[in-house]
């Protein structure tokens, strides 16, 4: 037994005898030897709540049976869970489960894999001595935009509530009425609406909750399972993918995914499935021919392509050709993205399409995502993981709710979060409010103030802190390791003089000069994210040949010479590295659509087109592998060599106007959210948010509609929130919007508000007062 | 008659809702002295030796219950549960109504023997004049120094917070009373953890019934061994009988414990003339019907137990031979149902699925096999639920199925006798 004796316990389960460590549960000492305790309410990440009393065992000496999930494991303990009496009190919560069970299982989504049909099977009675009417409850409640609620079906077990309580930490959910009439609701009556909410879907055991866009899809044993990682975010937790006919209906979380995603997914990786099969998809390379498009083959593509780049650097120099991108590829495309290009003799290369500006924390990373549940605090520096990497957020509200961490927040723009939080103003003020004792920091870092994080690796010199950098893109860091950066080769080799090109903020102020000939974009949107707002633009406009590879016609592909349709996550197979620097498996569900080619099959075919030699595919995943493992232990958090050179794009001060900071929303986005149609209720408004100060000063109120005048660009029709906690020389509007002139401003621009509305229930008000 | 008036004395005669007129019969004395004089090891220890049991329904050992709480610095709370609503209970009601004093002086104690600075009182939301009552004795209290900083200049701190409840049965079980106090929704909770040790605000609490408190008060006026020497063996001392049903002068009349069912009746005036007696509910609306071979059992907790009842609140409830048993029994089941909070199967789906079947037997609709289906399944949620509501739904129904068959069975579909109620 490898179980130190004095903390193991030894009980006997339906005859074996086994050793468990001393506060293990019954119903989690029944797996070890094999024996399923059937139950509703429990749930390992939840814990006992004792609601559905189906998991009755018999336990020696004890008169009454009791239930598995709230009875600890004792020294000598006898335990027989299918002797008759288990399996009658059993029996009897089953049956009493179904008294009032609409028992519409041929329309039900869950059938197949519901934990009431399975239990019934295997325990219950099989007959019934109901003689009266089924209680009649709501069916198809709109709970919000996300999920669909059957009273009927429902077993109380309150998984659902108690999700929403201990993880997400939202307190949406609750009990209404009680006894037999008791109801799932909001406590408000508004929608349930947040970044987790599918997840109660999953650890629904009944089809009570459903997934709008999964309901009356398929069948379980119709679908078609892949274990992957999500790339929607740089968390990179793991998901089936179940797919039917070839197309995706669902994603699911790996509850054993410990490791990563702690079991839970966020609704934009669960939902935003819907693009893959978009009619939108661009399926053909497109050239651009006066002011439109023409369809043209691949081959012409390669060709065209090939010859703008060797071009460019041949006749201009190498100066003058650029490629940006490879956060959202895989580390295999990134790889080869950087190698296609060094080798055409580019220089100037750059993953960063963004605000963000470091994706590797260096020596300052943790080894796992376990070592941010265990912060004693927890320094939010810049945008949280709120909307960025919202998985990665729930850590921190588990490090906060129920182990206790400080949250402190920097000259926070955002919303308050749903657990307490201090907000400080710079980074000596965030290490000063640590608390005594607190020996394990975590930093929660968006990768873009580097004066910020180089301020508190200083202030936290000598403490146990590690950093985490929330990216904006999926794979930044894998980009990154894979040498998409000017200054380093793969693996943070270090490049030195004329091997040391252009960042992206260096080719757009070239480019806004005319002086860029040639770029390729890979995976990226400078256009709607990069903090340049409309001189991004321009300077995209400016460039003699730009290519762009993307899955749909996006801000920036609309602006390019030669767009070329790729391929997303499900449909390939590669790598990524994640937020702790894991590297992750992506696995392939999907066919790609045809006509669009992956990142990695374009590079091979411009590769080829140059007449190069290429890595095959063995040589190019034992690349990545070293590349990946390669630990950047000279960089540090805010590392200077990531800094921009370049003030061109920077704004114009003006006085007596607020700064303008977009933030990210996790359903903003004009690619993959845009064009999910199922997702339209979930897409943010575009809004502006201030202080309570600066709204009373402007006479707003929240639901009153504003313009932002910037100068040379003016934001429209913009939804006042007056939201406290933010500075008063500072206003937030919605970014990665892409079909309002939201990113039209720099981030950090000056503006006026003009054009002050009232919103409609306010003007109603007003109109009402009146008469 | 063993009629005895301790806490009710002087209820109907004197008004003891003002601070002096208590205060002129020795109110708030045994509360200085404790103060001044005792340790809360001391007054543990009487109560133990007093051998008071919880008078709420339980029976637990009063003494005995406080002895869990950790003997630890950590903040503890002592909860008097005012929220009397088991069928047939209406003691609490009285006292609260009438000695708000001797509660609070009874809470006082409780908290001082459990050392805590914090009690609170939930009472029962339909207790609207008691409220009112009891707030403003417990305002002339503070007035008088009973209740804040420092009484009695021992430095000695004891706040006192009234929460009134909204109506629901659940709220009076213990720990759905700590969640209904601490604001949350009325669910009872899962034990362990109890709540000595994590009861309200998960800090050791101890929750005792307005009239157990209440003995606490005689018990230090004349001494345990005077409250230990009545009663039975493990029984001791005296009792509020809520006697209801059909008996001539129906109220509440505090005795010796041991005192027999029979006198019980009698001292409630006997049953109507030309009646027989039927049964007796002894314990509540929770409790088995006991019967004519129990009419000279003396009413402690023990014999009720033998008897296949229990003693409970000392909800006594006379049912003579007019009464209609199904009806009786729909009628309860229909409050175990509604009342039910609905978190734990047996007790939600079962109540209901009982209610309904004996609806239709109050119609003249029940089946062939209902009657064998109604003690399965009472009988088989018993013992499966999270608190005792649950359990509750059985004891009356099956004593009354079991006892009276021809009752039920008059009222399946086609078998109607006549002239069988």
């Amino acid at each position: 037994m490898s179980d130190n004796a004095a903390d193991s316990i030894n009980l006997t389960i339906d005859g074996v005898a086994l050793s468990v460590p001393k506060g293990t549960l019954l119903v989690e000492a029944a797996k070890r030897v094999r024996q399923e305790i059937p139950v509703y309410c429990y749930h390992p990440k939840l814990g006992p709540a004792g609601l559905c009393r189906v998991c009755l065992v018999e336990i020696e000496g004890m008169p009454k049976l009791q239930i598995a999930c709230n009875t600890p494991v004792a020294e000598g303990m006898v335990v027989r869970t299918s002797s008759q009496r288990a399996a009658d009190g059993r029996a009897t919560i089953l049956e009493l489960l179904l008294v009032n069970h609409p028992l519409d299982c041929p329309i039900c989504d869950k059938g197949g894999e519901c934990d009431l049909q399975d239990y019934a099977m295997a325990y219950a009675r099989g007959t019934s001595d109901v003689a009266d009417p089924k209680t009649s409850k709501p069916k198809g409640v709109n709970l919000g935009p996300t999920i669909v609620l059957d009273e009927e079906r429902c077993v109380v077990c309150q998984r659902c509530v108690r999700f929403d309580d201990i993880i997400a930490g939202e307190r949406q959910l609750v009990v209404k009425d009680r006894g037999v009439r008791d109801m799932i609701a909001t406590a408000t009556g508004d929608p349930y609406r947040h970044n987790f909410t599918g997840n109660v879907t999953e650890i629904c055991p009944v089809g009570a909750l459903t997934s709008k866009t999964y309901r009356f899809k398929s069948r379980p044993w119709d679908l078609r399972r892949v274990e992957t990682s999500c790339t929607q975010c740089a968390v990179g937790c793991r998901q089936f993918v179940d797919t039917r006919f070839g197309t995706a209906l669902r994603t699911m979380s790996v509850e054993s995914d410990d490791a990563v995603s702690d079991g839970w997914l966020c609704d934009r990786g669960r939902y935003n499935i819907g693009f893959y099969a978009s009619p939108n998809r661009l399926t053909q390379p497109l050239y651009r021919d006066g002011g439109g498009f023409v369809q043209i083959g691949w081959d012409d593509a390669f060709a065209i392509w090939a010859k703008a780049i060797k071009e460019a650097v041949s006749t201009r120099g190498p100066a003058s050709a650029g490629v940006i991108g490879g956060g959202r590829l895989t580390n295999e495309e990134a790889y080869l993205l950087q190698y296609v290009f060094r080798k055409a003799g580019v220089r100037n290369l750059d993953w960063r399409a963004g605000r963000q500006r470091q994706a590797a924390p260096g020596k300052h990373g943790a080894a796992s995502y376990g070592a941010l549940d265990g912060a004693q605090a927890i320094v939010v520096a810049g945008e949280s993981a709120a909307q960025r990497a919202p998985v990665m957020d729930l850590r921190v509200r588990k490090a906060v709710l129920r182990n206790g961490a400080t949250l402190i927040r920097i000259a926070p723009i955002e919303r308050r979060p749903v657990v307490p939080c201090v907000d400080v103003a710079g980074a000596a003020e965030a290490v000063a409010a640590i608390p005594q004792g607190a020996a394990r920091v975590a930093v929660v870092w968006d990768g873009v103030d580097l004066g910020l994080a180089a301020d508190l690796v200083r202030a936290l010199e000598g403490r146990d802190a590690t950093f985490w950098i929330a990216s904006e893109q999926g794979n930044a860091r894998g980009a990154e390791a894979m040498g998409m950066l000017p200054g380093f080769a793969p693996g943070y080799a270090a490049l030195a003089g004329a091997e040391c090109g252009f960042g992206t903020d260096e080719m757009l102020a070239a480019a806004r000069n005319g002086e860029l000939a040639s770029l390729s974009i890979f995976g990226a949107n400078p256009a709607l994210h990069h903090a340049g707002g409309r001189a991004v633009r321009e300077a995209l406009q400016r460039v003699t040949f730009l290519a762009v590879s993307d899955l749909f016609l996006t801000d920036t592909a609309k602006l390019a010479t030669l767009v070329l349709p790729a391929t997303a996550a499900f449909e390939k197979t590669g790598t990524t590295i994640d937020i702790a620097g894991d590297v992750l498996p992506v696995e392939q569900s999907l066919d790609a659509p045809d006509g669009a080619l992956s990142d990695l099959e374009m590079l091979v075919g411009l590769g080829q087109q140059l007449d190069f030699d290429l890595p095959t595919a063995e040589e190019l995943a034992a690349l990545v592998i070293a590349s990946a493992a390669s630990v950047p232990a000279h960089l540090v958090p805010g590392d200077p060599r990531f800094a921009s050179s370049v003030t061109a794009l920077e704004p114009v001060r003006r006085e007596g106007a607020w700064r303008v900071f977009p933030e990210s929303h996790i359903f903003a986005g004009d690619g993959t959210v845009a064009n999910d149609d199922r997702l339209s209720g979930l897409r943010p408004l575009p809004q502006v948010a201030m202080s309570p100060q600066s709204a009373a000063r402007l006479g707003a109120s929240s639901g009153d509609y504003v313009d932002l005048d910037g100068g040379d660009a003016t934001l429209h029709d913009l939804l006042v929130e007056v939201r406290p906690g933010i500075a008063d020389d500072v206003v937030v509007v919605t970014g990665g919007l892409s079909d309002d002139a939201a990113n039209v401003l720099p981030a950090g621009a000056y503006a006026k508000a003009i054009n002050l509305r009232a919103g409609a229930d306010r003007a109603a008000a007003v109109a009402g007062s009146g008469a | 008659m063993p009629v005895t008036k301790i806490l009710t004395a002087g209820i109907g005669e004197v008004d003891e809702r003002g601070i002096d007129a208590y205060r002129a019969n020795g109110g708030y004395e045994q509360w200085k002295r404790a103060v001044t004089q005792m340790t809360p090891a001391e007054l543990l220890e009487i109560s133990e030796k007093s051998g008071l049991r919880g008078r709420g329904g339980a029976g637990f050992p009063t003494g005995k219950k406080w002895s869990f709480l950790p003997n630890n610095d950590s903040p503890r709370y002592l909860v008097c549960n005012c929220d009397e609503a088991e069928p047939g209970t209406f003691k609490d009601h009285m006292l609260l109504e009438n000695k708000p004093h001797l509660i609070l002086e009874g809470m006082l104690l409780g908290a001082y023997g459990i050392k805590s600075n914090h009690a609170f009182i939930y009472i029962r939301g339909e207790f609207k004049a008691g409220y009112e009552i009891f707030t403003q004795a417990l305002a002339q209290a503070r007035a008088a120094g009973m209740v804040g900083k420092n009484i009695f200049g021992t430095g000695y701190d004891l706040e006192v917070t009234v929460q009134r409840g909204a109506g629901a049965y659940i709220c009076g079980e213990e720990t759905g009373l700590l969640n209904s106090l601490e604001g949350k929704r009325g669910e009872p909770r899962l034990k362990p953890p109890f709540p000595a040790i994590a009861g309200l605000y998960g800090m050791p609490t101890v929750v005792n019934n307005v009239e157990t408190l209440a003995y606490l008060v005689p018990v230090l006026q004349k001494g345990w061994e005077w409250f230990a020497a009545v009663g039975t063996e493990r029984s001791k001392g005296y009792k509020i009988v809520s006697v209801s049903g059909h008996v001539q002068k129906p109220g509440n009349y505090e005795i010796p414990l041991g005192t027999t069912v029979r006198e019980i009746i009698e001292i409630a005036g006997g049953l109507r003339p030309g009646r027989t007696f039927a049964a007796v509910q002894p314990g509540g609306g929770s409790s088995a019907c006991i019967f004519d071979e129990h009419l000279d059992w003396p009413y402690d907790y023990e014999s009720m137990s033998k008897a296949g009842s229990m003693l409970g609140s000392g909800a006594f409830v006379v049912f003579d031979d007019t009464t209609d048993f199904v009806k009786a029994a729909y009628n309860l089941i229909r409050f175990f149902a509604h009342e039910s909070c609905g978190q734990c199967t047996p007790c939600r789906e079962g109540g209901h699925w009982l209610e309904k079947v004996l609806h239709r037997f109050v119609q003249g609709r029940g089946l062939p096999g209902d009657m064998e289906m109604l003690l399965r399944v009472s009988s088989s949620i018993t013992g499966l639920n999270l608190c005792a509501l649950g359990d509750s739904i059985e004891p009356f129904l099956k004593s009354v199925l079991v006892r009276f068959p021809d009752r039920f069975e008059a009222r399946v579909q086609g078998r109607q006798v006549a002239g069988v109620r």
